[in-house]
Order: C-alpha cells, then sequence, then structure tokens
C-alpha cells in the first residue's frame, strides 16, 4: 500500500512541468520520467485496488480553508478510477508520441504534464472547490497548447475554446455555489465536500424540487459543453482543427472525459431528485449527439474534423447509457469513456502524422499512402476499426452494453440510434480509410516515408490496449460495475427498475 | 509629552520627518535620487513593521478624539504601506536622477495622507489627510514632464479639485446640522430631522466620494490619469488612493451617516451594478493596456461598493453562521469582502501598472507610437518571461479565477451579498466576473500567443524584484487565505455597533 499515492500522483507531474520548463532541450526526458511516476503508480494502485467495494478508496483528507469549509480530500472509486488509468496510459503516450517537437519543447512538455495534473485532480477531488480549481487549471495548458502551436487560426480558436468552456463552468460554479450555501452541516458551518453535498440533495426539507432543478441544470450545462454535446459542440471542431496532434489527443482523451465524469460523480445522484422530464431531454441531446456527430462527419473534407465529430457522436454514448438508468447502460457508458479515451488517441495521431508526413489532411487530396507507408496504414486501419465498433475491440462492448442496456428503458432512443448511425459511423471510417490510405499512390506521393518509430509506437500501444480491453473487458469493467451499482441504488428505488446485466 | 503614548503613530511621524528630511537633503546633495529612494524604503519598512506589529489593534484615541488607531485604520495603513512600498522598489528602477528626491517626498506625503485618513474619526483631519494625499499625488501625475503627463495631471487636479469641494460642502453642512465635526456625534445627531438639508449634504458627500473611488459616472478622469500618468504613478493612483477614497467613505458613511442607510444603500446598490457593468463593457473596446487596467479598475471599485450595499440593506442584523466561521452579521461579512478585495486589488493593480512600466520601458527607446499600446505585449512571454509571468497571474487574479487573492476578494464579498437576500446582485458581480475575462484575456493573448515584436530584453531589476514580491503575494493571500479573512472581520467589526 502506497501512502499517499494520488498526491503523489498529482504533485510529480506538477514538479515536473517546473523541471521541464527549465530543461530546455532536455525537457522531454523530464517528461516522460514525470509521466512515468503517475502510471507506475496507477498500475499499483489498480493492483491494490477493491473492484468489489463501494466507498471510496486512497482517501486522503486535509484541512485547507478551515474558515470556509473547503479541504484537500482526493479519493478514487470504480468511476474515477478507470479515468485516472487512463489520464496516465494517455499522459505518457502522448509525451512518447511528441518526442520529436522542436518548437520550443521546454514550454510544451511542461504544459502537458500541467495538464496531466488537471485531469488528474479533477478525476480524484472529493472537495467541491477542489475539483473547480482543478477544472479550471484544466482550461490553461489547453489554451496554450492550442494558442502557441495550434494551426493558422490558433488565437481564434484558443480564445473561443478558453470563453466558451470558461462560461460553462462558471454556471456550473454558480451551481456549486447554490448547492454550498443552502446546505448547512450539523455544526453549523458549511461544506465544500462533494459527497456530503450529492448525499444532501436527496432531502427535499433542504433542496426542495425547484431549487434542486435549477441547480442540476446549471451543473448539468457545465458537463455537456465539456463533453460536448449537441448543441454545445460547437467549440470542439474549431479547437480540434486548430490544435496540435498532442492537445487533440489530451483534448478528446481526457478533457471531454472530464464531463463524462461530471455524469456520473454529480448528475447521476442527484437525478431521483430532480424533475423527471430531464431524463427526457439528456436523452434526446445524447441522441441528437450521436446521429448528428456521425453525419456531421460523415460530411467532413478534413480528416481531423472528421475524427473531432466522431467524437460528438461517441460522447453520446455516454449521455445515453448514464440517463439510461440500467445497470449495463451505465457500466457501458463508464467504459465507453475509458474505449473512446484510449481508441480516439489513434485517431488523432492518425491524422497529426498524415498532416506532417503529407502536408495535408484534406481527405480528397490523399490516397495510396498505405503503399508507402504499410506500417502505418495498418496501426491507422485498426484504429478506425476499433472506433466503428469492430467486435473484438473495445469500442464494440462499450457501444454494444450502452445500446443493450438503453433498450431496456429508452427502446425508441436507442432504435434511432441504431438505425441512423451505427451504418454511417461504419460509413465515414470505411470511406475515410479507403480514400486516405488505399487506391493507387497519387505521384506527388511516391517520396513518402514511415513516421518517426516513437509516433508508431505510441500507435501500438494503443491498439494494443484496445484489443486487451475488448477482449477482457472485465479487467476494467468490474470496479465500473460495482459503482454503477453504487450510483444507481437511489435511481432504482425511484424508478422500481430491475438490474439488468451480468453479460461479459 | 509622552513619547511612548504616541507609539501607534510613529509611523506617520517618522515617513513625515523622512519626507522632510529627503527635501532638504536633496536640496543640498544633488544626484542622490538612489540614496533617497533607499531611505523611503528603510522608512515605509519600518512603518510596515509598526503596522504589522499590531494588526488587530484595540481601539486608542489621539489628538482630541480626532485619531483613532484601531483593527480597520490598521488594515488600511497596511494596504497603503504595501502599495507604497512596492511603487518604491520599482522606482529604484527608473527615479534615480534628478528631481528624484522630490518625486520620493511626495510620494511619502501621499502615504502620510493616505494613512491619515484611514484613522480619522474626525471630518476635518479626514479632509486635510485626503488633500494632503491628493495635492501629492496632483504633482506626481505630471512628474515625467511629458505632454501627457500634464494632460493627465491638469484632468486629474481639476476633478480632484470639484470633488474636494463637493465633499467639503456636504461637510460644512453636516457641521452646519451637528455642530460637531466628529463623526460620532454627527452619528449621535438626529439628522432625520434636519429635511432636504440632509439629502443634500448626503448627496454631496457621496459624489465626492464617488469621484475618488472612480464609481460611474464619476469615473471619466480616471482611464485618461491612468493612461497619461507615469505608470508607477498610475499604481500607486490606482491601488493606494483610490483606495483612500473607500476608507474615507467607510468611516463617514458607516459611522456618522449610518442613519440615513436607507437613504444611500439602494444609491449605492445601483451605482455598483452600473460601475461593474459599463467598466467591464468599455474595457472590451481599449487597446491601450493601462485603459484597459484603468476600467478593470473602474470595475473592481463596484464590486467594492457592494460592501457598502450589503451594510445597508443589512445593518445591525442578527449573527448568522456564515461559513465555518462561527456566527457572524451580514453586514460585518460585507465589510470584510470589500476589505479583503480592496488588499487584492491593490497588490494586483500595483503588480499590473508595474509590469505597463516594465513594457513602456522596452519601447519607448526604439518606437513612436503609443508605449501603451496591446501591440506593445504581443511576444512579451519571449521577450520578458518573468513580466509576462507575473502580469499573467495578476489577469487570471483580476478576473477572480482561484487560487488568488481576487477569487477570495470576490468570494466572500458576493456571499456577504447572498448572506444579505441581495441575490441579484451577486448575480450580476458574477456574470460581470465572466465578462471581464474576455480583455484580461486578450492581454495574455498577446503576450503569449503573438509572436515577438522585438528581441529578449534585460527586465529592469527593481521592476523585476516589485513584481516577483506582489504575484507571490497575491498567490498567497489565495492559497492560504483563513488568516486574512480573519484579519478583515476584525477589521470590519470596528465599524458596526
Amino acid at each position: 500500500m502506497i501512502a499517499n499515492a494520488i498526491s503523489m500522483m498529482i504533485a510529480i507531474p506538477l514538479l515536473g512541468a517546473v523541471l521541464s520548463f527549465f530543461a530546455g532541450t532536455k525537457a522531454k526526458f523530464v517528461a516522460l520520467l514525470a509521466s512515468l511516476a503517475p502510471l507506475v503508480l496507477s498500475l499499483q494502485m489498480y493492483m491494490e485496488f477493491d473492484k468489489t467495494s463501494k466507498i471510496m478508496q486512497f482517501v486522503e483528507s486535509y484541512d485547507w480553508i478551515p474558515s470556509l469549509g473547503v479541504k484537500y480530500t482526493v479519493g478514487v472509486d470504480g468511476i474515477g478510477f478507470p479515468l485516472v488509468l487512463l489520464s496516465a496510459i494517455v499522459s505518457i503516450l502522448v509525451i512518447i508520441y511528441s518526442w520529436g517537437e522542436t518548437n520550443k519543447p521546454n514550454q510544451y512538455f511542461a504544459l502537458l504534464l500541467l495538464n496531466e495534473v488537471g485531469v488528474l485532480g479533477v478525476f480524484t477531488s472529493l472537495d467541491f472547490f477542489l475539483f473547480y480549481i482543478f477544472w479550471e487549471v484544466v482550461l490553461i495548458p489547453m489554451f496554450f497548447l492550442i494558442g502557441s502551436w495550434g494551426g493558422p487560426r490558433k488565437d481564434y480558436a484558443a480564445i473561443k475554446f478558453f470563453i466558451y468552456t470558461h462560461v460553462a463552468s462558471l454556471v456550473m460554479l454558480l451551481a456549486i455555489f447554490a448547492l454550498y450555501f443552502t446546505y448547512q452541516t450539523p455544526e453549523g458551518g458549511r461544506t465544500f465536500d462533494m459527497l456530503t453535498l450529492l448525499a444532501a440533495t436527496a432531502d427535499k426539507t433542504i433542496f426542495p424540487t425547484g431549487l434542486l432543478n435549477i441547480i442540476f441544470a446549471g451543473l448539468l450545462l457545465g458537463f455537456l459543453v465539456k463533453m460536448p454535446a449537441f448543441p454545445f459542440h460547437t467549440w470542439l471542431p474549431d479547437a480540434h482543427v486548430e490544435a496540435p496532434t498532442a492537445g487533440s489527443v489530451v483534448l478528446a482523451a481526457l478533457l471531454l472525459k472530464m464531463g463524462g465524469y461530471g455524469l456520473f460523480r454529480i448528475i447521476m445522484p442527484m437525478l431521483p431528485s430532480v424533475d423527471k422530464a430531464f431524463v427526457t431531454i439528456i436523452a434526446i441531446i445524447a441522441v441528437i449527439s450521436i446521429v448528428y456527430g456521425a453525419f456531421m462527419a460523415l460530411a467532413q473534407k478534413d480528416i481531423k474534423k472528421l475524427v473531432a465529430y466522431s467524437s460528438v457522436s461517441h460522447m453520446g454514448f455516454v449521455t445515453l447509457g448514464a440517463v439510461a438508468f440500467t445497470w449495463m447502460s451505465v457500466t457501458g457508458a463508464m467504459f465507453q469513456q475509458f474505449s473512446h479515451g484510449i481508441i480516439t488517441c489513434v485517431l488523432f495521431m492518425s491524422a497529426g502524422t498524415i498532416q506532417h508526413v503529407v502536408g495535408t489532411r484534406i481527405i480528397a487530396d490523399l490516397g495510396g499512402l498505405a503503399d508507402r507507408m504499410p506500417k502505418f496504414a495498418v496501426l491507422m486501419m485498426a484504429g478506425f476499426m476499433a472506433s466503428l465498433g469492430l467486435p473484438g475491440m473495445s469500442g464494440f462492448v462499450a457501444e454494444f452494453m450502452v445500446l443493450t442496456g438503453s433498450y431496456a428503458t429508452l427502446p425508441s432512443y436507442t432504435m434511432f440510434v441504431v438505425f441512423l448511425s451505427v451504418a454511417t459511423t461504419a460509413a465515414y471510417h470505411l470511406w475515410a480509410m479507403q480514400k486516405a490510405m488505399f487506391g493507387p499512390i497519387l505521384k506527388k506521393y511516391m517520396n513518402v516515408h514511415e513516421p518517426h518509430a516513437y509516433e508508431l509506437f505510441s500507435m501500438a500501444m494503443i491498439i494494443v490496449l484496445s484489443l486487451i480491453f475488448g477482449l477482457q473487458p472485465g479487467l476494467i469493467t468490474d470496479m465500473m460495475g460495482t459503482a454503477a451499482t453504487q450510483v444507481m441504488e437511489p435511481v432504482m428505488t425511484l424508478t422500481q427498475m430491475g438490474v439488468t446485466g451480468g453479460v461479459i | 509629552m509622552d513619547f511612548m503614548h504616541y507609539q501607534p503613530l510613529w509611523g506617520e511621524a517618522l515617513l513625515t520627518l523622512l519626507a522632510v528630511l529627503i527635501v532638504l537633503l536633496g536640496s543640498l546633495m544633488k544626484g542622490s535620487g538612489k540614496l533617497m529612494g533607499y531611505l523611503s524604503l528603510a522608512g515605509i519598512v519600518a512603518a510596515l513593521g509598526l503596522v504589522a506589529s499590531n494588526l488587530t489593534a484595540k481601539p486608542a484615541l489621539f489628538f482630541f478624539d480626532t485619531i483613532s488607531v484601531d483593527a480597520l485604520s490598521q488594515f488600511f495603513k497596511a494596504v497603503f504601506l504595501i502599495v507604497s512600498l512596492l511603487v518604491v522598489i520599482a522606482s529604484l528602477s527608473k527615479y534615480t536622477g534628478k528631481g528624484a528626491d522630490e518625486y520620493y517626498a511626495l510620494l511619502l506625503f501621499a502615504t502620510v495622507g493616505m494613512m491619515i485618513v484611514s484613522s480619522s474619526i474626525d471630518i476635518v483631519t479626514l479632509f486635510v489627510g485626503f488633500e494632503l494625499a491628493s495635492l501629492s499625488t496632483y504633482a506626481m501625475a505630471a512628474f515625467d514632464k511629458t505632454k501627457k503627463n500634464l494632460e493627465a495631471a491638469m484632468k486629474y487636479f481639476i476633478f480632484g479639485s470639484v470633488a474636494s469641494a463637493l465633499m467639503l460642502f456636504g461637510f460644512s453642512l453636516l457641521y452646519g446640522m451637528t455642530g460637531s465635526t466628529k463623526l460620532a456625534d454627527i452619528a449621535a445627531a438626529s439628522l432625520d430631522s434636519f429635511g432636504p438639508a440632509t439629502v443634500v449634504a448626503l448627496l454631496f458627500v457621496i459624489v465626492g466620494f464617488a469621484f475618488k473611488m472612480a464609481l460611474v459616472p464619476f469615473h471619466m478622469w480616471a482611464p485618461d490619469t491612468y493612461e497619461g500618468a507615469p505608470p508607477l504613478v498610475s499604481a500607486l493612483l490606482a491601488a493606494g488612493s483610490k483606495k483612500m477614497g473607500f476608507a474615507a467613505a467607510f468611516r463617514v458613511l458607516l459611522i456618522a451617516l449610518v442613519a440615513l442607510r436607507l437613504d444611500w444603500y439602494m444609491a449605492f446598490a445601483v451605482l455598483a451594478a452600473v460601475t461593474m457593468t459599463l467598466g467591464n463593457l468599455a474595457a472590451c473596446w481599449q487597446n491601450n493596456v493601462r485603459r484597459i487596467l484603468a476600467y478593470s479598475s473602474v470595475a473592481q471599485a463596484g464590486y467594492i461598493a457592494i460592501g457598502f450595499v450589503v451594510v445597508g440593506a443589512a445593518y445591525g442584523s442578527a449573527p448568522v453562521n456564515v461559513f465555518n466561521l462561527g456566527a457572524w452579521p451580514a453586514d460585518q461579512l460585507g465589510i470584510a469582502g470589500a476589505l479583503l478585495l480592496i488588499l487584492g486589488h491593490a497588490l494586483m493593480k500595483t503588480g499590473a501598472f508595474i509590469g505597463t512600466a516594465q513594457v513602456a520601458g522596452m519601447v519607448s527607446a526604439s518606437s513612436q507610437n503609443d508605449p501603451d499600446d496591446i501591440s506593445n505585449y504581443a511576444g512579451l512571454a519571449s521577450r520578458a518571461p518573468i513580466t509576462a509571468f507575473c502580469m499573467l497571474i495578476f489577469m487570471f487574479a483580476l478576473a477572480g479565477i482561484p487560487p488568488t487573492a481576487g477569487y477570495i476578494g470576490k468570494f466572500v464579498l458576493f456571499s456577504s451579498a447572498i448572506y444579505s437576500g441581495l441575490t441579484w446582485l451577486a448575480v450580476i458581480a458574477i456574470l460581470n466576473s465572466a465578462l471581464s475575462l474576455v480583455y484580461y484575456l486578450r492581454i495574455i493573448s498577446y503576450m503569449y500567443l503573438k509572436a515577438p515584436v522585438g528581441p529578449k530584453v534585460a527586465e529592469q531589476k527593481g521592476y523585476v524584484a516589485a513584481l516577483v514580491i506582489t504575484m507571490l503575494a497575491v498567490v498567497w493571500i489565495g492559497v492560504f487565505p483563513d488568516g486574512f479573512i480573519e484579519w478583515a472581520g476584525a477589521a470590519a467589526s470596528v465599524l458596526l455597533p
């Protein structure tokens, strides 16, 4: 048992970020070491993690600002821990993928580490104040990554990203304050403690339904913008297209997951107490996101924008699964978060590699690249297959669980998704792949060669992970299942729904 | 004379003597600007030490009950001394040559004036302190004698004099009605019985203060003056002399005129809401960084004014459990929040203006255009990394992003509005905070995202020292706010029954 594992996991990359900043061209080595620590720690935690326990594990709690009731409390359960693991895996792979960065490498790697600090903090904080600080910390490195290393319209994209998501965070903050100012501890004080406040929302005498509806809407907005769900997704394509590859990977793989994490950690415990219309609204938003994202992806000329819209679509499954309320759909949605987190890395890395090897990402201008870069083509193909839901890879398991689970409670919505998006998703993936990589090679690409080994290595690692979790989802869904049962408990007493599941 | 009896006022005495000494020495020893700077530095540090040794002083009265040393006066003195200290540290890089002795002497006189205001419980003493600080800063605003300086100083002088005249007229009415210049006596007299004259007096006093605090619509001088004065003087004006307006307004409105609170609190509610909104909107359209900071300072004055509204609305209310502080009345929390924001804003603004001084110093040598134009901030991160990083923190702090001093002040202040049933005002204020991010982010994006407009430069040591100290203080207050909240609460309790 490692003492203070979570704090160390947050502190080491933070220290690494400072060191990288002053390390000049050696920054990448510092970054690699600093991001190795959370990976090792999280693997160690995985070994020690009690997958059947419903309570928070590895909890640390210290007074921080006693007069305001702010504590430094961190801990993980089946909701948070898979995402901690995901953050540790993705962060180190992104750093390896970016090994060749030569433009201000010290700042670049420092920002990537700072980003890791932020997301790890979000996934482990059990105090709303701390949670909000980490939530905001994440914005800053991403703002600079887009703004300093981005494409032609980077300034616009960076500022749009920052303002859009910051305004949503402020709405969320207002809702947090409403929770904070409404609930009084038994001693007559105030607290930001997340679990205490969430438990209190079930008490109608403290939180009347009208007030709770407003609070709920505020929190929901904060998370839906981050996910992003239709119609709050408009910042995402701009941010993705302009961001450097590592920025896009981190954005899609980790930052979007913060929204999904909020759904499970904060939104679901409140659902039984709020107006039932919210369930319908969220389900509609989820379905529109899935279908709209898929169709928008089909219409894109830029391969990176295609991948960006596919994220909107895939994240819609998370929302759908969460709101469908069955054990299987909730577990599936949590797994979709993890699975999309790893798979999307390959997609963005592929888009980034094509961009810097060939010089363009416009699908129509590409063709026959597989001829010159076969290894890359195999990995990209595997990634696209994983993303479209090829059985045997993690994406299939997750989406299958969500759809099957949702069918029990939301059959009409589910059927809509199945009919309109599953085929479309396959279509845009295959079409992009076929057009960009296969067919006769264009003359101008005769000199194209395989990308660097470190890029291929990162992509290969992710394919391997997707296969492992596709064939043995129990490795991670066990703890998610426990968490889902935990999350579902108040919901089920209300909706009188039986537990389906136990398929895997 | 019992020397020890006046121990709490040694700071003022020391700085006054020092200022006189500097004037004398300066006329004898030409070109000793640097020495004068260090002398001032030492004096201010000593005075600050005296204040720090007695932070939550038990109220003690001096000079026929016209001066009170209490927790509130100590709080404001600490703020003023810290601002002056930072300005002096930065000035060591700029004012070293001919005439520097006058600069430091004026700065010390201004500081003493502000300290007197924070201690005054008599309207005449208060006015004398007010004028001492104002007259010194009028001269400082024109110190570099450029055309812009003169224009700025002229505007500042004219508006300032009018404000002083209005305030003095209001005071004279109060004196005429009550027969006393002591705040406590004015409070004891039943002002309501004087009919319209009371309203007129109140109006003049509020307008006089509102000019100094730069509340809309009495703010017009502020952007012009902060833009045109030497940048370090702008720091002193925005962070120090403006806060003096608040110090005076707290004493006069909350002690002497508290019986009339129903008349003034709605006025302040409207002033606060309009000021923060207009200040933030206007800042979005500026291209001159010092004008942006000036309008941001106007907006911050709007936030701080919420303190008056809360006190007016919740004066004498029963204590409720606030946060985990135990039972506090909402009005105490309101004043404490305003004080915290005053402290935070004083630090952030001093830092930000010193940052502009650094940039202006980098530009003016080579180029003809406006040294404060935002285009000069392009690529500052690679040209002057320390300045850019400190500015980054100040911008985030001004926008109220945790964990910084700006955040904690806003948090306590807006909470007090909620506790006293003014949720609408808190919501307007929070929305305004979101709006303000637009222009702070614009400065940040110039500093960090644009291509540099020139080569890397050597940053001025004095500026860097002041910037780094300020930045650390801003973060420190944000990360460990507990002691500051309690201190502000103790200071606030002085004003309440």
